[in-house]
């Protein structure tokens, strides 16, 4: 997917960033309109490996904005079919209780982005 | 005219913001309280408020521009006080990410004043992704669309005395490709 490019303000990544899609794009323009700093995808997290110490089940979280110490996980998603993420957070807040982590909504990201209806496959 | 139900009367309201306004007028005795009202969805709540407020304050206004039109959030009505050394009380409608309100502190923390706080009717503490000093709110809401009492859809129902909350899959409005005020649904 070809996303327009962006000069961002409040990265404070090192590489710049490669959205998987237009969600995030939104939320890092977003995030950037209101000078939140954030940083993406900067870390990944093991929820789960073998006896043999092999990785099964891993999570990066989309954002992490670093005066919040908070990690963000876009979902588009209808609320009701977030299940699958809702129960990677929960592996990740149980196995990382330090981490603060939070599902950014679609309807979060159309707040800020003062509409009702955002269409993200643009 | 189709609206969802009313979730909270304006008697119910004016009760709260009678609860708010008493507390308020407690904390702030004696102090240089200036009430700073973001225009324009808390306009309602915010002169309601006021006139609950049994001791000498301010008020004082500013909007922000909304997002979409420029690189960055910017001032479209600036304050018309100094706030130096006062007692800031940042009067919203509705709190929910704090985004926004968040910027507002940072820029008013920039003039240095004495205190900052936050008034809020409808607060969604649930949502938030920043730290905000909220320190009164009148109700605790869901993740819905609220109406009326200063909360707007594309500038219309703010005038309606109570608060009435929309579904979206009730069909009370089209919300498909509708630019609704962020008061509506922020």
């Amino acid at each position: 997917m070809a996303l327009e490019t962006h000069d961002f303000q409040a990265f404070r990544g090192t590489e710049p960033p490669r959205f998987a899609n237009r969600a995030e794009l939104e939320c890092a323009k977003i995030l950037d309109y209101y000078g939140v700093p954030w940083e993406y995808e900067p870390r990944t997290f093991v929820l789960e490996a073998g006896e043999d110490g092999r990785v099964l089940e891993a999570f990066t979280p989309d954002f992490y904005l670093p005066e919040q110490d908070l990690y963000l996980e876009v979902t588009v998603m209808k609320q009701s079919l977030v299940t699958r993420k809702n129960r990677k957070l929960r592996k990740l807040r149980a196995r990382y209780p330090e981490v603060n982590a939070k599902l950014f909504y679609k309807r979060d990201l159309e707040r800020l982005a003062e509409r009702l209806s955002v269409n993200f496959e643009a | 005219m189709s609206l969802g139900e009313v979730y909270f009367t304006a008697a119910q309201i004016r009760h709260r913001v009678g609860e708010l306004g008493a507390e308020i007028a407690r904390d702030y005795e004696g102090r240089d309280l200036l009430l700073v009202v973001p225009l324009k969805g808390s306009i309602v709540f915010a002169t309601d408020l006021s006139r609950c407020i049994r001791i000498h304050h301010a008020l004082d206004f500013l909007q922000l521009e909304s997002y979409g039109r420029g690189t960055g959030v910017k001032l479209l009505k600036d304050l018309d006080a100094d706030i130096g050394g006062r007692d800031v009380l940042i009067v919203e409608d509705v709190v929910d990410t704090g985004l926004t309100l968040n910027y507002l502190c940072k820029t008013i923390r920039l003039r240095a004043p004495s205190s900052l706080a936050i008034v809020t009717l409808l607060d969604r503490p649930y949502r938030r992704l920043v730290e905000l000093p909220v320190r009164y709110v009148g109700f605790t809401v869901p993740d819905e669309l609220f109406v009326g009492y200063g909360f707007d859809l594309d500038q219309r129902y703010r005038n309606l005395p109570d608060l009435h909350v929309f579904r979206r899959d009730r069909g009370h409005v089209s919300l498909t490709d509708s630019r609704a005020g962020r008061r509506a649904s922020r």
